[in-house]
């Protein structure tokens, strides 16, 4: 215990990470159930006392699955994996790695304690004249440091990938993994300085010694949008690149073929890299945009699709004439590219300039977005923890409950997000805390509320999973914990308290 | 030998502007009558709602008939056991 | 790469698909972006937690806003505190109302009756009760009946939320 915590091995701080974000991940979503929950009936059901309560609690969400879920479980598995595909005997810098892993609980707490109500966005002048301190000092203290720290883990990566491969091996024979770990990482180091720098204005705009985005002041609120957007809408890229790899992953193993097509892989991650910077301002077409801006963004929007087709392309050719097995990880897998699909299709809805009038801000958004992150990322991740959970338990999971957790969420997800979409073009405004009592709105959140405990209880055989397989779980096989007829990973890098 | 026939898939754009270029002329004959959003934009999203489900249908046909058929457990995979690479075979 | 072709033919689809889906969208777009000269100007301002609506004549309405249906407006939308968003769904209208500018859309509402009026982006504590009333009016040359049209395109939920 104590040596885990102290350690600065890529093994140790890779298990920090995935505990760290697992646990984000059912409190965080314990936050969402709260607010579905309430969303049950129209009218004050009580489970959340007042409207204010209900916007801190959907902030912290929001804040929590993005920066404490998807972004450290990334680092987590990353760590595990980076230095061993690269055959060198750690990360480049061990310390910076330690560091940057132990200003995420701090960060965490600043988040949790504050309990801002901002939204994540924390658009001004909201976030200025009104938002209530200290939380929302707290809430940008919070992710100043998480983007300290993901930016520090960012350097780590791409050293050790470019200048402590083996170099016997090339960049072009490494797995699509790396590529996605690569191509995230200096993503990261290119997007996030932009709202470092926002969240800086920010405060002295709350201090009152400033008025960048004040207007009472001759600030322009739309130009902390455009810093924002700016990091954030690569940063959906970055949320959602590491669980691409993960799918490049595991698809050709289980399918029992190699990938269809390794050079497409490289090239559509590179593309989304570089194309991803060109279309954020597709967030604020309700802001006042002209029709030329809003053109340019669209087609930058655009631009980005066929990178992500050319992965579901690859992905189903790879399992075209193979011998796949099911097990719990490939069905995560495959379950996160049908919603992927999804969520696709309704981003290219999005972007559709007049149709902004139907979805912008509703709860068509909500449900889009959380196809990507519940849906793709989400399922990706759970999936590729239950493929490493031999390496990091040296025990076997229970795949029978692992698969029933796979249908719960699976329908349970399609139930909430699928539904939520209807919502939004029946005009019901995200971030309230109430609706309109009248039909189909009632049905259709009810829908939405009963996916939402169906995946709630997806997420309790989850975690009695983990937990009971960790203490109790069969040995694992090591040489081919799957029986897919290959070498798994280098478990004996789990071992490294000597 | 290059093949140029893929050059024809740029006609598929140009056709489809041209197409565009006339409902737009045949919209405009109606200039007494101020255009209404609502309808323009409903109209939008209901055509672009046949284009996604019918790619949505293919898409998912596809996966549907994938998971289906190269499942471990088919019949057609029982015999024959497929050569599973290497682990160096990707890398 | 042998396998190359098929995939060069499917990027061309998905780029196709892509081509129409921008080109349709710029081209309704474009229809939709200016408004008529002739068109009345109603200026819009919203604020914690209510709308304001300020006629061409001069004349103010608090939560309810009056139109007569066929008459093109454009509304000039500003904030005096935060940003807010004027939404009528039923007419699938929206813009930012954002302090310190003023935006503007424009519409001709083409039914008659009650409808709603929302915010739609985040204000703080009663967001989610941020509404108004939007009576559209038949035009005085038809007697002024109120014929309260059911939308064919928009899902409704306007007329009940305003009577509400």
């Amino acid at each position: 215990m104590w040596e885990i915590l102290f350690s600065t091995h890529h093994t140790d701080i890779g298990l920090l990470y995935i505990y760290l974000s697992t646990t984000a991940f059912i409190i965080g979503g314990a936050l969402a159930i709260g607010i579905r929950s309430e969303l049950f009936l129209p009218g004050n059901q009580g489970i959340i006392p007042d409207s204010n309560t209900f916007h801190r609690i959907f902030t912290v969400h929001g804040t929590n699955m993005l920066f404490f879920w998807l972004i450290p479980f990334a680092s987590g598995i990353g760590n595990y994996l980076i230095p061993i595909m690269v055959r060198y005997k750690d990360m480049a810098w061990p310390k910076l790695n330690a560091v940057a892993f132990w200003m995420l609980p701090v960060s965490m707490a600043l988040v949790w304690l504050g309990f801002a109500d901002t939204t994540w966005n924390a658009y001004p002048p909201y976030s200025i004249i009104r938002a209530p301190g200290p939380a929302a000092e707290m809430w940008i203290f919070g992710l100043k440091i998480a983007g300290i720290s993901s930016v520090l883990g960012a350097i780590n990566f791409v050293v050790t990938i470019l200048k402590m491969k083996h170099p016997d091996l090339p960049l072009m024979k490494t797995p699509l993994f790396v590529w996605a770990t690569l191509v995230t990482s200096l993503m990261i180091i290119v997007a996030m300085p932009t709202f470092a720098a926002a969240l800086i204005m920010l405060y002295t705009d709350r201090l009152g010694i400033s008025g960048f985005f004040n207007p009472a002041m001759g600030g322009d609120p739309i130009a902390y949008q455009h810093l924002f957007w700016f990091t954030f809408h690569p940063e959906v890229y970055i949320f959602l690149i590491p669980a691409v790899g993960t799918a490049y992953e595991l698809i050709p193993k289980f399918s029992r073929k190699p990938i269809f097509s390794y050079g497409s892989g490289v090239i559509a991650f590179v593309m989304l890299a570089i194309v991803g910077f060109a279309s954020w301002a597709h967030h604020m077409y309700a802001t006042g945009m002209s029709f030329t801006e809003k053109t340019v963004f669209m087609v930058g929007t655009l631009a980005a699709v066929p990178a992500s087709a050319m992965h579901i392309f690859n992905w189903i050719a790879t399992m075209w004439g193979g011998r796949i097995k099911f097990a719990a990880p490939m069905a995560f897998t495959v379950g996160g590219i049908v919603l992927f699909f999804f969520a696709g299709a309704g981003g290219i809805v999005n972007t559709a300039m007049p149709l902004d009038f139907l979805t912008h801000d509703s709860y068509w958004v909500v449900g889009h977005m959380h196809l990507f992150l519940m849906g793709m990322i989400t399922f990706g991740f759970i999936g590729f923890l239950y493929y490493m959970f031999p390496l990091i338990t040296g025990r076997m999971y229970n795949e029978r409950a692992a698969m029933i957790q796979f249908w719960l969420m699976f329908v349970g997800v399609s139930m909430i997000f699928l539904t939520q979409h209807v919502l939004g073009l029946y005009g019901q405004p995200r971030r309230t805390f109430d609706y309109i009592p009248v039909q189909p709105l009632i049905i259709l959140n009810q829908i939405s509320t009963v996916g939402a405990w169906i995946t709630a209880a997806g997420a309790a055989v989850f975690i009695a999973n983990l937990i009971k397989s960790t203490v109790s779980g069969k040995p694992a096989n090591m040489e081919d914990p799957f029986k897919l007829g290959e070498q798994y990973y280098d478990y004996a890098r789990r071992e490294p308290h000597h | 030998m290059v093949s140029y026939s893929k050059l024809a898939l740029f006609l598929i754009p140009v056709v489809v502007l041209f197409l565009l270029d006339v409902n737009s002329a045949f919209a405009q004959e109606s200039s007494k009558q101020y255009m209404s959003a609502r309808i323009e934009i409903w109209a939008l999203f209901y055509r672009l709602m046949v284009v996604a489900f019918v790619i949505g249908a293919v898409v998912m046909g596809t996966i549907t008939w994938v998971v289906w058929r190269f499942r471990e457990s088919h019949p057609k995979n029982k015999g024959s056991i497929t050569p599973s690479r290497s682990e160096g075979a990707h890398h | 790469m042998g396998h190359a072709t098929i995939e060069w033919v499917y990027v061309g689809v998905v780029i196709a698909v892509l081509v129409y889906v921008g080109a349709d969208a710029w081209n309704v777009e474009k229809m939709l972006t200016d408004a008529p000269p002739e068109a009345k100007v109603i200026k819009v301002t919203g604020q914690q937690w209510f709308w304001t609506f300020e006629h061409e004549d001069g004349t103010q309405e608090i939560g309810e806003l009056h139109l007569v249906k066929g008459v093109p407006y454009r509304f000039e939308v500003t904030s005096r505190d935060v940003i807010h968003s004027f939404n009528t769904p039923d007419f699938a209208m929206m813009i930012d109302a954002v302090p310190g500018r003023i935006n503007t859309i424009w519409f001709a509402p083409d039914q008659s009756g009650q409808f709603l009026i929302q915010c739609r982006e985040y204000c703080g504590f009663s967001h989610y009760q941020m509404r108004a009333k939007l009576f559209v009016e038949e035009p005085t040359t038809s007697g002024g009946k109120v014929t309260n049209a059911s939308a064919d395109l928009t899902p409704s939920i306007g007329a009940t939320a305003a009577a509400s």
